[in-house]
């Protein structure tokens, strides 16, 4: 749509211009914009000062300007590298002493591992010994005591053959041997229980 | 009174004749030899210290310097950076015009108010990108002339105006930027005018054709630039054309 109104505007001015100029006879015009008797000189010398602008600026002005910006970029680019770089190094020590970390990390820990693991096993050693002493001494124990009783149970077996001997002698008068009497005290006291 | 129109008028200053031509030293031709002088002595005296922290005119420099290189890049793409220079005279050639119009000087001058002389700058932007595009693309770049995707019936009718409104840029190009420098200018001039002539009689009417005549400065400044810049964008926009077709 701008295209077509420029178009529009654009072939309007090319209708009308020629015959603003047609219209303006050399001189009689009141617009000094169509008098074409100015026309060479403003050429000539446009042409001359443009050629000039862009001679200077083309060989002076713009090579110039282009070093003064391309020093500046050069400037800021080698400064960003530099930033970069000094970015990855810092990156790397970064890294580096992560590692250093982790492996200090894992060393402790392997080393409270094997702390833990041999306390553990000196424990169950120890448990261990402690135990079988135990049992050996528990053992004795109850050797001894079965001993002991045995002893008794032969000493109070012993006491009731005599008692019963003296008893029998002084009661009915009559003598009986060690051996009967055993065995009627043994009789009695099965009955009896234990 | 001078008439409004009094300030195009064209003064020799020095008389020239060579070959039948007159090809006078006037007030136009000092006007653009001073546009050149200044132009070039502000990008030099600009960038004298070479600092890599500009200051302030080195900024404007480097800002002017920027600002078309963009506009190259924008509209042309970056093969129209080859034509960079060139460009960057025109823009600032058109500049300065302009705003060295703007000077209220007794015998000051906008030679960008003449037709003949917008119509010249832009006929050899107009030759020099059909010269370009014919040079870059051969006789295919007369393909630039059919646009694409149009059905076949409507070409005897849509190639016709193709290329018509491809001939009369040069003529949209220059009346623009002639049409702007000298309504703007014969407007300043009048409300000027008013101001005189009003204050002759009264002094507190005279108030508002000043009003008017400052705010028409300013807009005039505004304007001063954006022709000039207009006329850049265009050029590349037509180099564009040449360079990529389409």
């Amino acid at each position: 749509m701008p295209r077509l109104f420029l178009s529009l505007l654009a072939t309007t001015s090319a209708v009308l211009l020629p015959i603003l100029v047609m219209a303006a006879e050399p001189g009689s015009s009141t617009l000094p914009q169509l008098d074409s008797r100015t026309y060479p000189s403003q050429i000539f010398w446009l042409i001359v000062s443009f050629g000039l602008l862009y001679y200077l600026l083309k060989t002076k002005a713009i090579p110039r300007i282009a070093d003064i910006l391309e020093t500046r970029q050069d400037r800021i680019n080698a400064d960003l590298d530099r930033a970069a770089r000094l970015r990855a190094e810092a990156e790397a020590a970064l890294k580096e002493h992560d590692r250093i970390i982790a492996q200090a990390q894992a060393e402790a820990q392997r080393r409270l591992r094997e702390a833990q693991d041999r306390l553990a096993a000196d424990l169950a050693r120890h448990q261990a010994q402690l135990d079988a002493e135990l049992a050996r001494k528990l053992h004795d124990a109850e050797a001894r005591i079965t001993a002991a009783k045995r002893a008794a149970l032969a000493e109070i077996t012993g006491a009731a053959v005599e008692l019963a001997q003296a008893a029998t002698k002084r009661l009915a008068g009559i003598e009986v041997g060690v051996e009967e009497a055993r065995a009627a005290v043994l009789r009695v006291a099965g009955k009896g229980g234990s | 009174m001078a008439s409004p129109l009094q300030q195009f008028e064209i003064e020799t200053i020095v008389p020239i004749q060579i070959g039948g031509f007159d090809l006078s030293f006037t007030n136009s031709s000092l006007w653009m030899l001073i546009a050149v002088g200044l132009t070039y002595w502000l990008l030099i005296y600009g960038t004298r210290q070479h600092a890599l922290v500009p200051n302030r005119l080195q900024a404007c420099v480097e800002l002017a310097y920027e600002f078309v290189a963009n506009i190259v890049r924008d509209n042309a793409g970056k093969e129209g950076l080859r034509y960079f220079p060139l460009i960057f005279t025109l823009f600032l050639f058109i500049f300065m015009g302009n705003m060295l119009g703007m000077l209220p000087l007794p015998f000051g001058f906008t030679f960008t108010s003449h037709i003949i002389v917008t119509f010249t700058l832009a006929m050899g932007v107009f030759i020099g990108v059909t010269v370009l595009g014919f040079a870059l693309h051969g006789a295919h770049f007369l393909h630039f002339f059919v646009p694409q995707g149009a059905p076949k019936v409507m070409l005897p009718l849509l190639v016709p105006i193709e290329i018509l409104s491809y001939c009369v840029r040069p003529i949209s190009l220059s009346v623009r930027l002639f049409v702007n420098m000298m309504a703007g200018h014969t407007m300043m001039k009048v409300f000027a005018g008013f101001i005189v002539s009003l204050f002759s009689f009264y002094a507190i009417p005279a108030i508002a054709p000043l009003a008017v005549s400052v705010a028409l400065t300013g807009f005039e400044f505004a304007v001063a630039f954006l022709q000039a810049y207009i006329f850049t964008v265009l050029t590349c926009i037509y180099l564009h054309d040449a360079i990529h077709m389409h």
